[in-house]
């Protein structure tokens, strides 16, 4: 497991809700459809791979593909990013999720197999920087000033190395250890470069631990997954600091609105699902109708598991890229169950 | 014995910190034959507590947790697929670890001449029942899962399952046959019986409660396994598993994948959903148990 664990927060609830009733009744013919074996439209076992951050998301959107199509069974196993990558790129599973773009090395391991694939933006992550909300001096936070306290041997001991006008006290650092997606993620874009960070902070691989730490220390600090600040932080002493955003230079707290407009940058991430084309050419009607289901409810499943909606334009190019795959596969994008809604 | 000791012998000896010693290591022996009742007691007030908080605080119901599958609403989420999926489970490894582990058992302690080769099997035997069980989730993954292509399905967990726990069966077998006096034995000869029939009439149906009482404490083992059925890929499945063929998700994956998950309604659908894995290991336990004490004053 080389990622951080799943992410709930409160966004969603209201659509949640709606959902239910819908669910509930398509549950029971799932059953009986499932008994009988027969029924029209797609059905095979469509196995996916991945990110354990992303793979709520997918597997929310089997489970509801499986409910509108009673002979499909979605198997997602989530055993994280890379390790995912490695099941996908031989030919193991259709469908990878992933919480950062596939590297390098992966690239080339899914040359070697003959894999060919393309991937779709199904969501967004925030980043929450966050202090105690007993501290009334950081107020907002810009990119450099961020840098300078997290990289690599950086002499930041005090808040007054920071800024001079901040006490001189120590600061008390706690982030993620390198195993997780997330640290992969914010050191590349804070410090530049993938794994670049002080070696002298409190590192873990439970987001819970850093924010049970900050909010129980005045001159705690830290950051992590925005899942796990919505959880604690109207129960507990914590709060996000507004980060400077690199679209505009203003500062901006990690919301929903900041993150969907694209505001609350760089410290939001892309969530992608790889799709495998040799699994497309070979179950157009199943992959292709899963594909194009997951895409049309993109923006609720991923509110649901407490993400964030891409943009609309990220859906679309999402469609424009089934579309294209289906045909350079030989099947008829209009020949699909699913249709793009 | 020397002229110059005291009359009164022993003085050099004060009484009562030997007294003390005494009472002090009685203290420390009880106290370790507590701790493990002690941890027991307080897991399972742990589980009630959680179970209870799940019924209370987060509505758990248990006609809904008996009825539904799995799901990612935890409002939608149940048990039904993963106990069904266990039980068919239990089933399959019964059938399958059941007659090799009794034939081998047989032969073992009826058939097989004592020399270097039974040894050999023997040594053997009582290594594997030692291998961990993640270690049986990896050969069934290789062999069977990605090997003969099976995938990740319920008959390959089955054979996981009874891979482990075959061992103990052949153990258990081996120890209710030895426990058949010869007199019995010797007696169905006697009578000019062949040895299978002594074996099938008479040995094997005064043996049958001790290897039935192994044969289930076996299983009670195998339906908490959770390793070696990660292994296999029993994760994350919604749907009930209606087949040896179908891919499925046991009770005790379905309590790891359930733990995992940051919400708090999800932890206390695990509380829930182990207090339904202990009750059937309880009952298991309780019919092994009850197997024996029925039958033990009959040899």
């Amino acid at each position: 497991m080389t990622d951080e664990t799943s992410e709930t927060s409160g966004t969603g609830k209201r659509s949640r809700r709606s959902f239910l009733a819908g669910a509930g009744a398509t549950s029971v013919v799932a059953v009986a459809g499932c008994m009988s074996g027969g029924g029209d439209g797609p059905s095979g076992t469509i196995d996916a791979s991945g990110s354990n951050t992303v793979a709520p998301i997918t597997d929310w959107a089997g489970e509801n593909f499986e409910n509108e199509y009673p002979d499909v069974l979605v198997d997602v196993a989530p055993e994280g990013t890379g390790a995912g990558f490695q099941e996908f790129c031989r030919g193991n599973s259709a469908v990878q999720s992933a919480s950062r773009e596939i590297t390098d090395d992966e690239v080339g391991l899914c040359e070697e197999n003959d894999v060919e694939y393309g991937f779709l933006e199904v969501g967004l992550d925030g980043l929450s920087v966050v202090k105690n909300s007993e501290n009334d001096w950081v107020d907002e936070i810009t990119l450099d000033e961020l840098r300078q306290v997290w990289e690599f041997e950086s002499d930041v001991e005090t808040w007054s190395d920071v800024r001079s006008e901040w006490p001189d006290e120590d600061i008390q650092l706690h982030a993620r250890d390198d195993a997780s997606g997330t640290f992969d993620y914010f050191t590349e874009a804070i410090n530049g470069e993938m794994g670049n960070i002080r070696d002298d902070y409190s590192a873990t691989s439970q987001t819970n631990e850093i924010m049970n730490a900050v909010a129980g220390n005045e001159h705690g600090f830290g950051w992590g997954g925005l899942g796990y600040l919505r959880d604690i932080e109207d129960d507990e002493p914590i709060e996000a600091v507004p980060v400077e955003s690199d679209e505009d230079g203003e500062f901006y707290l990690p919301e929903q609105e900041n993150i969907e407009e694209g505001l609350y940058s760089p410290l939001a991430r892309p969530l992608f699902a790889y799709i495998n084309l040799a699994s497309l050419e070979e179950e157009p009607d199943l992959i292709g109708s899963f594909a194009r289901f997951y895409v049309n409810n993109q923006h609720e499943f991923a509110r649901d598991e407490g993400f964030y909606a891409t943009t609309d334009e990220a859906q679309a190019e999402n469609h424009d890229k089934i579309d294209e795959w289906l045909e350079q596969v030989g099947a008829d994008p209009d020949e699909i169950t699913v249709q793009r809604e | 014995m020397s002229t110059q000791t005291d009359d009164t012998p022993f003085t050099g000896i004060d009484l009562d910190w030997e007294h003390r010693k005494n009472r002090i290591f009685l203290g420390i022996i009880v106290a370790a034959s507590m701790f493990g009742v002690v941890m027991l007691a307080l897991l399972l007030l742990d589980v009630a507590t959680d179970f209870y908080r799940g019924q209370t605080e987060f509505g758990i119901s248990l006609v809904d947790f008996f009825t539904r599958d799995g799901s990612r609403r935890e409002e939608l989420a149940g048990f039904r697929g993963a106990i069904v999926a266990s039980i068919m489970l239990m089933l399959f490894t019964a059938i399958l670890a059941f007659f090799v582990g009794v034939g081998s058992a047989i032969y073992l302690e009826e058939y097989a001449p004592d020399n270097r080769i039974t040894r050999l099997i023997e040594a053997n035997l009582a290594n594997l029942a030692g291998v961990p069980s993640i270690v049986y989730g990896l050969l069934a993954l290789a062999a069977f899962v990605n090997g003969v292509g099976m995938g990740p399905i319920l008959l390959a967990g089955a054979i996981a399952l009874a891979l482990l726990v075959m061992p103990i069966i052949i153990v258990s077998t081996q120890e209710a046959l030895r426990a058949v006096p010869d007199g019995m034995r010797n007696g169905s000869y006697a009578t000019g019986a062949t040895k299978w029939q002594t074996i099938r009439q008479v040995v094997l149906p005064a043996a049958m409660p001790g290897i039935m009482t192994g044969t289930i404490l076996a299983l009670a083992r195998a339906i908490g396994e959770t390793a070696p059925l990660i292994m296999v890929g029993a994760l994350f499945t919604n749907r009930i598993a209606l087949g040896p063929f179908d891919r499925f998700s046991a009770m005790p994956t379905q309590i790891y994948n359930w733990a995992a998950e940051p919400s708090q309604h999800f932890i206390h659908l695990a509380a829930t959903g182990i207090v339904v894995l202990l009750t059937f290991m309880f009952v298991m336990n309780g019919i092994a148990i009850y197997l024996r004490n029925k039958y033990e004053r009959d040899l």
